[in-house]
């Protein structure tokens, strides 16, 4: 009850993490790093959307010393703005050019694909298209991009493979009964109860997790191709404990660390970390976006796009 | 303390940080777009856009036609049970009066989680009985029906009370002046118990305006989108808009304050505290051949508003996966067992929530007791006290959690609770602020004035006198109020989400991310340990009333 209580942000030796799920990865590094530096984490997990704009909310009074977020887009907004300090760790030398940069770097990285209850009685999809089948009419949900930022990375990965057609892909399924709901389990919930059959463009890692428990879901990726999300990490200028903050950058990429992010079914950053499940070499994956002038726009623009295919406020 | 004059303004000061600030803060923000920056630039400069927004009117228009439901709901529900409550002697009458309260600790967004998990398609009903009501669970009927279940207790516990206060003695009178029965009923003991009906009725309104939960849990699936959930979305979901959060906040306490100020006013002067202690002179009638159906009736009620809601969460915290569903072999404890081991972080979250409630029980009872002795002394300022100390009852959870954010997220303060558990305590604390002026100020009502002057007459100073006299007289009083206070702020959703900082979970934040998480089963196993906690707290809270009664 005590440690509950002793949160108060003064202490020179607390490190302040803002981050996208999954909840039990981030509790395990946070003890991780305490016991080797003896340095405090506290710890604001909640969904992409939900930490960005607590961040955002703080801005002229900010908190928070390191984000990790599960869009790789957000890295390069915030790069954009001016808000991250570089940090060049030592242990990413092992981390693939794509996914680092001098001011953010990943922590690890997931894939998104289409989630199915094998036992829904529905035929077994193969693409993102089979969805739109009468076979699949209302049994399809879809994570809200506005919430979940790897939903986000998939739409801007689908509109720049496809452009036009990526729309028209959207619109049958929303015209065969395809519901958007919440951040990615939201999405995932009733296809494990068997409500929905499947998701379109949920994270694997959750899955596993939901596998390795004992569901009956499967993960499968789409054969044209579809998304990888890198989840970035990175340090905030801001940050009245930067020097502690690269340390935590350091110790998530150092083996240990690596293993833990394993652990949580995703693709650890460093590509000689072994993982526990299909690594994205083995995937098609998009062509994606690079590091766009305007990403933000672009950002807004897609978002405002889907949000009036979808007619929500 | 010798002198009490000091009183007055220190509990006005205390209001005014509690209850005023916060408020102060939606306002200046929904004047000011740019107060972040800390400018006084455009000056309602996004009224035009928010105003002008179609989507707002419909968000408005969503939301009254979802409290009126509810408040028809529960009038349908909670009216004739309570009328046949208080006119009649039902069979077991008290196990339904126990059965009814279970509604008020049953969190609404619990309540919703495990109607979906119940009704859903392929949901516990379908697998049990081979039918399901998603179609009718994901709409706005849906949204309507689970609030209605959640609040017409209120509806129930005010009509049998009002009834048998106000009408059973008069309409024995008409009886024996020759009514029959019927005519009795309706031409005596409806009307007298009409307000009663009326208030508990636009509560049930309030309550449902305000609730962020349920619609949050149907969420997308059902389409439904209310007030609360645009101001959350406005100021939790990136990219953020703090004056159009802060402008829908300010319509929503408007027809909140609406409902609350009717509701003030048909009670004015009918104090059901003190009507009960009247002799009743007629025993509630014999209930004859009907006694089966109406014990039917209220079993039927009892089964779907609180058992299968109930069995619903048991069965997810019961079972091992959820795509298993309800079969012997997916029988198991795990969820349960994971609590104990997810490195402590469950029972973190279960003390943060108690510390917490605790807390909160002291400082609201501490401010709401010195604020009811202000308005019963009629000191200077009483009535602006009164005023402050009751408005939160018609303050949306959401709007105050917004208030606290712009109030104390500025960079001028020297120091501020925002970031620390403090902030928790004083939104808490802000929210059940009238629990203890409520009671406490009935109790006053009861208390004569003449017992703290004859103290005084024998020399006891007036600090004294309240020490000896007012606290002793009104502590049961305090007491229950304080229990209730800790039952709900126990279990507070929304703000909780909004402001608890880095590294505090609170019990309702645990089994909120569990569930956005995919972990059913874990976030259905706390809620039932958190329900069983405050099941029994209640239990005790009654028996500590019937001792001091």
């Amino acid at each position: 009850m005590a440690s509950a209580f002793a949160t108060s942000s003064g202490h020179a030796q607390t490190l302040t993490v803002y981050t996208a799920g999954p909840g039990s990865l981030s509790k395990r590094l946070a003890a991780g790093f305490q016991e080797k530096t003896g340095a405090k984490v506290d710890v604001f997990q909640a969904t992409t959307g939900k930490v960005m704009a607590r961040l955002e909310a703080e801005a002229s009074n900010p908190r928070a010393d390191v984000l990790i977020s599960a869009s790789w887009d957000t890295a390069l907004d915030l790069d954009q703005r001016g808000w991250l300090q570089p940090h060049h760790s030592a242990n990413a030398a092992s981390v693939p050019a794509q996914f680092k940069s001098d001011n953010y770097v990943a922590q690890g990285i997931a894939a998104l694909g289409i989630i199915w209850n094998t036992g829904s009685g529905t035929p077994e999809p193969k693409d993102w298209s089979d969805l739109t089948a009468p076979a699949f009419k209302q049994q399809v949900t879809m994570p809200d991009p506005a919430l979940s930022g790897a939903a986000l990375d998939l739409l801007l990965g689908l509109q720049q493979a496809r452009k036009e057609e990526a729309w028209k892909l959207l619109e049958n399924l929303r015209d065969n009964g395809m519901t958007v709901s919440g951040p990615n389990a939201q999405a995932l919930t009733p296809v494990l109860q068997g409500a929905k059959a499947a998701v379109f463009g949920g994270v694997d890692y959750v899955t596993y997790g939901n596998i390795a428990k004992g569901e009956t879901v499967k993960v499968i990726f789409p054969s044209s191709g579809t998304v990888i999300a890198a989840r970035p990490m990175m340090i905030l200028k801001s940050s009245r404990h930067a020097e502690l903050a690269a340390k935590f950058i350091d110790y998530v990429l150092s083996e240990e660390g690596q293993k833990a992010v394993a652990d949580a079914w995703l693709m650890p950053a460093r590509a000689d970390v072994d993982a526990r499940r299909p690594l994205f070499k083995e995937l098609t994956v998009l062509p994606q976006a690079g590091s766009d002038s305007d990403s933000a726009t672009l950002r807004g623009d897609t978002l405002k796009r889907f949000n009036t295919l979808f007619e929500r406020h | 303390m010798k002198n009490l004059s000091l009183l007055a303004p220190a509990t006005l000061a205390a209001l005014g940080v509690l209850v005023v600030l916060p408020m102060a803060f939606v306002v200046l923000q929904a004047i000011f777009p740019e107060l972040g920056s800390g400018s006084l630039r455009q000056p309602f400069g996004a009224v035009s856009a928010t105003f002008s927004d179609s989507a707002t009117l419909a968000l408005i228009g969503t939301t009254v036609s979802t409290g009126l439901g509810v408040a028809l709901v529960a009038a349908c529900l909670g009216v004739p049970l309570g009328a046949l409550r208080a006119q009649f002697r039902i069979p077991a009458a008290a196990l339904w009066d126990l059965l009814f309260l279970v509604p008020f600790l049953l969190p609404p967004y619990i309540a919703a989680l495990s109607w979906i998990l119940a009704l859903q398609p392929n949901g516990y009903t379908a697998q049990l009985f081979g039918f399901h009501l998603g179609g009718l669970l994901f709409s706005q009927a849906g949204v309507v029906l689970i609030m209605g279940l959640g609040s017409f207790p209120l509806v129930y516990f005010a009509v049998s009370r009002g009834m048998a206060a106000a009408g059973l003695r008069l309409a024995e009178v008409a009886r024996v002046c020759g009514a029959t029965p019927w005519r009795a009923f309706w031409r005596v003991t409806l009307p007298l118990s009409l307000p009663a009906i009326a208030a508990s009725l636009l509560l049930a309104f309030t309550l449902a305006i305000e609730e962020y939960g349920v619609p949050a849990a149907l969420g997308s699936q059902a389409g439904v989108q209310m007030l609360t959930n645009a101001i959350e979305r406005r100021l939790a979901d990136w990219p953020i808009d703090p004056p159009g959060a802060a402008l829908l906040s300010l319509m929503l306490v408007a027809l909140a304050l609406t409902a609350y100020a009717t509701q003030r006013a048909l009670l004015a002067g009918r104090d059901y505290e003190t009507t009960t202690g009247k002799p009743t002179a007629g025993e509630p009638a014999s209930l004859g051949a009907w006694r089966l159906p109406v014990c039917l009736l209220f079993g039927a009620i009892a089964l779907v508003a609180v058992v299968l809601p109930l069995a619903s969460m048991l069965a997810a915290a019961l079972s091992d996966t959820v795509s298993g569903g309800l079969s012997a072999h997916n029988l198991s404890l795990s969820n349960f067992a994971s609590l104990l081991d997810t490195g402590g972080e469950a029972l973190a979250a279960l003390g943060a929530s108690l510390s917490l409630a605790a807390g909160t029980a002291v400082l609201a009872a501490a401010v709401g007791f010195l604020a009811a002795w202000c308005v019963s002394k009629g000191v200077p300022g009483a009535a602006l006290i009164d005023a402050c100390s009751l408005l939160p009852a018609a303050l949306p959870g959401i709007v105050v959690g917004v208030g606290l954010i712009l109030a104390w997220n500025q960079a001028f303060w020297p120091a501020t609770p925002y970031g620390t558990w403090g902030i928790l305590l004083l939104s808490y604390s802000c929210l059940l602020l009238p629990y203890p002026v409520r009671y406490v100020g009935a109790a006053f009502r009861r208390i004569s004035h003449n017992l703290e002057a004859a103290a005084r007459v024998h020399g006891a100073s007036a600090s004294r006198a309240m020490w000896h006299i007012a606290l002793p007289l009104a502590l049961p009083s305090l007491a229950a109020a304080m229990l209730m206070v800790f039952a709900v702020a126990s279990r507070e959703l929304v703000t909780s989400l909004l402001l608890a900082p880095p590294g505090l979970q609170t019990i309702s934040i645990f089994i909120w991310r569990n569930f956005e998480q995919g972990s059913i089963g874990a976030g259905m196993a706390m809620a039932t340990v958190a329900i069983a906690a405050s099941l029994t707290l209640m239990l005790a809270g009654l028996a500590l009333q019937r001792k001091a009664a």
